[in-house]
This record gives structure tokens, sequence and C-alpha cells, in this order.
């Protein structure tokens, strides 16, 4: 189906609207109740452009493509008509711009620029109606700001399949709100925040800590679940501010859940900066030269050594620790896995498996020939005296069986057995690494490095690499792309895998609005 | 030859005076040396006459008061420049000069009404500070109308350029430069950092209206029409 907008002429799909076609083509046509990701409802009629033949202006949200249909978006008509209907949209919008959360990735404020630009002309006090309103646990409504688009009613509708938001009264005093006494409280309630064209609704976990122009973005896969939603990680200062969906139609579409959101604390909480050896700190060298005196000692007895892969760190990392393995003939693989919660499964995005990498462990396990066993399952601890973890991940122990095994942890976080390990290697975490997971339905997708692990922290399979040298194994990899390059030649359903080229963080100030 | 000779003419309006010129080579001449006379090479005329205007200098920076300057206690007494000694030197800090209206200064935050900040951290200023030495913590304010407010706001003013552009960004003419103070010298660098106490204690209450005059602006702004500053 070919038409042409402003002169250009574009071949879409059938049942393709105006407003995606001309986007196709660059042509930006503003808008505030369209999502490509929502039913379209055409009520904000920002997108309004002139099509020929047709005797009224269309919302080129709602117009579909027709063959050999003219388009203008640029005439006279149908630019006053949008500055029109933005100087409406604007007419009791506080304009609270220094203090509203939005500024900076704002749809209003950005049109206003594009195509207003002009003074207030209306001399009467704008309608007063409610700020800050706590809409629910983890958003807050600012009626005065919200410019009805509706979207974060179709969002809930749609992403949640609740119908948690409606409109209540009429003309200037219609307010966004929720039924009396209920709350909006689904498990996507944030997804709103983000389609939100204007500072209506703000996550409070973000609310008053950055200003939008301030971040940069690195993309990045949640480590929530297994589900592996596409995120951008949104950093500054060497920290994670939020987390926001990044679109992949595949996997989680432009959306995520609440619980996923807040993943991005535990990149702070309880991190292993430095190297210890027997609870005390120790330089990198010393740390691994006693790790790997330990395990060559233990080799004595190979059935007293075992690995603990773990089901939530990458496919790299978890590659090194196995080729480390059967580099050193380590036959006792085990692999460390959050117990699932089928409470969280609902036929959506979330899923019962909370591990990010479970089925990335498998495979790996599968075309080595590993035969790696849960490690919750009973005995499969026994006789282990010496133990190479990954992660700290290991439920299912208890201390005083702990305490019979040297532990060698190679991990992000010093918690659960990694407090009482004999040597401990700091490990940087998902958001300070390059590298890739598998979510639940096989697919491998690559994580970037936003910022810096902390302290002496490296790449997990950069200390596995020091390891193997500590223990005369040869590991020579020097890049996560090398170690991918030798597990994709080995893991079949993985040949056809590329490494995909480092994203570098991009500064949010040049990216636009968003929502 | 006739050439060669012209030049030498031509030298003895400005070089010494040229007594002969080589046939072969006529940038070879001999000419007539001048020597100083014994009483010329002592120089002691010359020494006198600069040991006298040093002395004049010196009875005159001595006894008559001092230059005017602007800030200077006897700057307006009431003598005649040419009666007043050369001294441009400032008893710092016994005397000050008066810095220029438009100096600017150390930073102060300005004050509401209710004497709390006007700053609403929006993050103008330290996004738009080129030596990235403003700091601010937002906090929420517990004002609906309000919301937002620094719980730290800190300037490094060793950092800082003066370049007083954090004051032409702010919205809400919460931070000024117009204190005529300008930083101190510190002993340590942490007594450097302004605070937002430090700053607000200088701090005036601001006649701005807070929020901009509201939807009545056009009845007090000036006319654009026939007000040429606009």
């Amino acid at each position: 189906m070919t038409l042409t907008i402003d002169g250009q002429q574009v071949t879409v799909k059938k049942g393709t609207n105006v407003l995606e076609a001309a986007r196709t083509l660059g042509v930006d046509i503003s808008a505030f109740c369209y999502h490509p990701g929502l039913p379209v409802v055409a009520q904000c009629r920002q997108c309004l452009v002139s099509v020929e033949k047709n005797p009224k202006l269309q919302p080129s949200c709602q117009q579909t493509c027709g063959e050999g249909m003219v388009v203008h978006t640029l005439d006279a008509q149908s630019t006053l008509a949008r500055k029109q209907m933005l100087e409406f949209t604007l007419l009791n919008h506080p304009i609270d711009c220094p203090i509203c959360d939005k500024a900076g990735e704002c749809t209003l404020q950005k049109l206003y620029f594009e195509h207003d630009n002009a003074d207030s002309r209306v001399d009467v006090k704008k309608v007063e109606k409610d700020k800050a309103v706590d809409i629910g646990p983890h958003i807050v409504l600012d009626q005065e700001r919200c410019i009805l688009c509706s979207r974060c009613i179709r969002t809930c509708d749609v992403v949640a399949g609740e119908h948690q938001l409606e409109f209540a009264h009429r003309g200037d005093h219609e307010v966004l709100t929720t039924a009396p006494g209920a709350q909006l409280d689904n498990p996507y309630s944030l997804n709103t925040v983000d389609v939100c064209p204007v500072g209506a609704l703000t996550a409070k976990d973000f609310r008053f800590t950055m200003r939008a122009w301030e971040l940069e973005a690195t993309p990045s896969v949640c480590n929530g679940c297994a589900t592996g939603c596409n995120v951008e990680i949104h950093h500054k200062h060497g920290r994670a501010w939020r987390l926001v969906p990044r679109h992949n139609p595949e996997v989680n579409d432009y959306w995520m859940c609440d619980e996923g959101r807040y993943t991005y604390h535990d990149l702070r909480e309880q991190r292993l900066a430095g190297a210890t050896v027997d609870g005390l700190p120790a330089g990198w060298d010393r740390a691994v030269s006693a790790a790997g005196a330990r395990i060559l000692a233990g080799l004595k007895d190979p059935s007293s050594v075992g690995i603990l892969l773990s089901a939530v760190c990458s496919n790299e990392d978890n590659f090194a620790l196995a080729k480390l393995a059967t580099g050193l003939g380590i036959t006792r693989v085990l692999v460390g896995a959050k117990p699932p919660v089928p409470a969280r499964a609902d036929g959506r995005l979330r899923v019962a498996d909370v591990n990010p990498n479970l089925n990335g462990v498998k495979a790996i396990s599968d075309a080595l020939a590993l035969g790696a066993r849960v490690a919750s399952e009973p005995g499969a601890l026994d006789g282990i005296k010496v133990l190479v973890t990954l992660g700290d991940v290991l439920p299912g122990i208890d201390g005083a069986r702990l305490a019979e095994i040297d532990v060698i942890a190679i991990s992000a976080h010093e918690r659960g057995h990694v407090r009482d390990a004999y040597v401990s290697l700091p490990a940087a975490d998902w958001a300070e690494l390059a590298g890739t997971v598998t979510n639940h339905r096989g697919l491998v997708q690559r994580m970037h490095a936003a910022f810096v692990a902390p302290g002496q922290a490296l790449p997990g399979w950069e200390a596995i690499v020091r390891l193997a040298s500590a223990t005369n194994v040869k590991l020579a990899w020097a890049h996560p792309r090398e170690v991918f390059k030798d597990m994709v030649a080995v893991v079949p359903a993985w040949s056809a895998l590329t490494w995909a080229r480092d994203a570098r963080p991009l500064a949010l100030r040049f990216a636009g609005s968003r929502g | 030859m006739s050439s060669s000779h012209d030049h030498a003419d031509d030298s003895e309006h400005e070089g010494p005076l040229v007594l002969a010129v080589s046939d072969r080579h006529p940038r070879v001449r001999t000419i007539q040396v001048v020597r100083p006379e014994a009483q010329d090479t002592t120089y002691l005329a010359a020494t006198a006459k600069g040991f006298g205007i040093t002395l004049k200098h010196f009875a005159k920076n001595l006894f008559l008061p001092l230059k005017k300057l602007s800030g200077r206690a006897n700057a307006g007494a009431p003598v005649e420049e040419r009666f007043r000694n050369d001294i441009e030197t400032v008893q710092y800090p016994e005397e000050k000069v008066t810095y220029p209206e438009r100096f600017r200064g150390l930073h102060r935050l300005t004050l509401r009404d209710d004497g709390s900040t006007r700053c609403v951290a929006c993050m103008c200023c330290p996004t738009v500070c080129p030596a990235h030495c403003i700091t601010i913590i937002p906090e929420e304010s517990g004002d609906t109308s309000i919301e937002k407010r620094p719980a730290i706001f800190e300037i490094d003013e060793l950092r800082c350029v003066v370049c007083g552009l954090c004051v032409e960004a702010c919205p809400c003419d919460a931070i000024r430069m117009d204190t005529g103070e300008h930083a101190k010298p510190v002993e340590d660098r942490a007594r450097a950092i302004e605070t937002r106490e430090t700053m607000l204690a200088r701090g005036v209450r601001s006649i701005a209206t807070q929020g901009g005059e509201g939807p009545n602006w056009r009845a007090t702004a000036p006319d654009t029409k026939t007000d040429v500053n606009r």
C-alpha cells in the first residue's frame, strides 16, 4: 500500500495508520493519546493532518493508510489546528516545569517548543485540582498536570488486564482517578508513569531524585525473572536511578513489571568490593593464589571438589567456570538457583522462575556434558570439601554443613554463603558487565555495562581467568566477546549468535521525550 | 661607480659619515667614528636628574594625601587631584574598595516570606553550571504547592568560575550573586564550600512574585509598545 506524505512516497503494510507511516519517513506528527502499544482512541486531536479529497482534518493515529492517499502534515490548515489544540491542552496546565519531574522528557513541553512557543492568552484563573494524590503504592498523581489523554487507563486495561483508572466529572473539571477506596496497585502499574506524556503520574521511587536530562541510558536486560524484559538502565554518578522498559516485540513489547523496576536497588546492597581470604581483606593476587592452592590441594581427591554455577549470573561467567571445571577435571557440578515463586506467574510478563539465566546454565551444562545438579537437591553437596561458587545463591544448605566446606566464592554481593567463604572474589553485577543471559523461552539477550563495578570488583569471567592461571589451566580470554565466541561454538542452539557491539551510555538530554 | 656613489649619498643622512668606499666592494667603506666625551660617559648629570625625580615622588607620596580611589576613607577630602599622591595600594583589609553594583560576589539564597528558601531544587543551576560546582539533593517539601526543596545545596567556591549563569538560569530568583563580597581565602578546602545554611544566612526576601504574577500579569507588566527597553 503506497501513499504520499508531505510529497514523499512511502509503502506500508495494510492497516498501518498514517501516523506510523509518517514516522517511518521521519515525519514526527505530534500526539499525546496515541501510543503504539495501546488501542487508538483519537481523543487528544493533536495529530490532525490534511488528507486530500477529505473535507475535514483527520486524526492521523486513527486514519488507516489508503492506496494513493495524499497526506499533508505541514500545510497551514493542519499546522494551525495542531497549534490551537496544543493551546487548548495548555489552558489549565499548571506549567510548573521547574518542579515537575517529567521536565526534560515531557511530550507537552517538547510540543510547546516545537509548535506553539506563544504566551498564554487566558486571563482567568486556572482550574485548581488535587495535587500529590497518593493514588497507589508506587505512584503519585498530580491532577492539575493531567491532560486527560487516557493512555494510563488503557495501559492498565491492556498490560495488567485490570481497569483501575477512570475519568470522573466533566469538562474542565474532569480528573483522572481510581474508584472510591481503590488503588492503582496492579503489578504493572508503573508502566502508566512511562506512558504519561506529562508529569501527572510520577513514580515514588524516582520522584525528586534526578532530573531526566541529567541521566544516561544504557540498554540491558532485567534480571528480576526468567522473562528477561528489555530495559534501559538510567544512571548517573556511577549508580542506577531507575529502570524503564525498552521496546522488544518478542519479549516484553513496551512494558515491564513493577517488581522488575525495583531490582536496581540491589546493585547497591551488601556489595563485595574487595577480595578476602579467611574473612580478612586481601588483594586480588593473594586471594587468587590462596584459592588456587586450596583447589589444587583438594583435587588430590577429585570427588571432594565441586563448582556451583549460578542461574543469576551471565552465560559468559557460567561458561568460564564450567571450562575451569573441565580443565581441572572437576566432575561435581551444581547449579545455584532461587526457588520458583508460582504466585508470580500471571500469563503476562511475570513468570514463576525468578532466575534470569537458568536456561542458559542448563544449555551450557548440557553442551559440556557436565550433568549439573540443582544444589538444593538432597545429597547434592555430600562429600564436597572445596566448592568454587559463582553468585550468592545457594539455597537449602545449613550452616553446619557450610562450615565443613571451603568455599571459594566469586560474587557481587557479600551475603548468604559468601559471608563464610574461605576466599571471596568480588565480581561485577549485572548492570556493570557486558554479557548475555538466556530467558525462559531460550532467547539469548545482551546486557551492556552501564557503569563500573565498585572497588576491586571484576567481571566474573575475568576472576575465573585469574583463578585458572593460579591452577595452571589455560584460559586466555581478554574480552567477554572471546568467552562468548568460544561458548557459542560449543552450545549447538547458540551457534548462529554473534556478539553485538558494546553500547555506550546515551545522554537522555539528546534522546527526546519519553512517554 | 656612479650607482655606489648615490648609495653613499643616501646613507649620509641617517648613518655615520662615510669617508671612502672600496672600488671592488661598494659595501666596504671607511666611516668616521664619533666617540663620546669623558663627561658624558660618567652619566653623572643623568644620575642626579634621576635621583631628583625619585625624591620628588618620595616627597609627594610621603606628605600629600592619598590618591582618590572609590571606597577609600579619605577619598572625599576636598583636595584637588593634582595635590594627591600616586599610591594605588589599598591597605586591605582595613581599607576596602567598593565593588561595582553588578559585581558577581559570593552566592546567596533568597527567602520566602516565611523565611524558608525560595529554591525548588529544579536543578537548572547545576545543569547550566560550566564548572560543575553546584550540588543539590532535593527532598519533598510537604507543601503540595511547592512540592520540592533542596535538602542539600552546596557550592564549591573554589571551583566556581563566577560566571553568573546559575543566577541567569534560576526561574525562582532563588540564587543571587549580589552580596558584593568575594570568596574569602581559606586554610582548608572544605571551608570554601558554601552550604544551604551559610547562603541562606546571607539571604534576603525576594520581591519577585513566587510562581510568577499569575493570570493577571498584564495588568502590572510594562507596556511593550512604548517601553523601548523591552
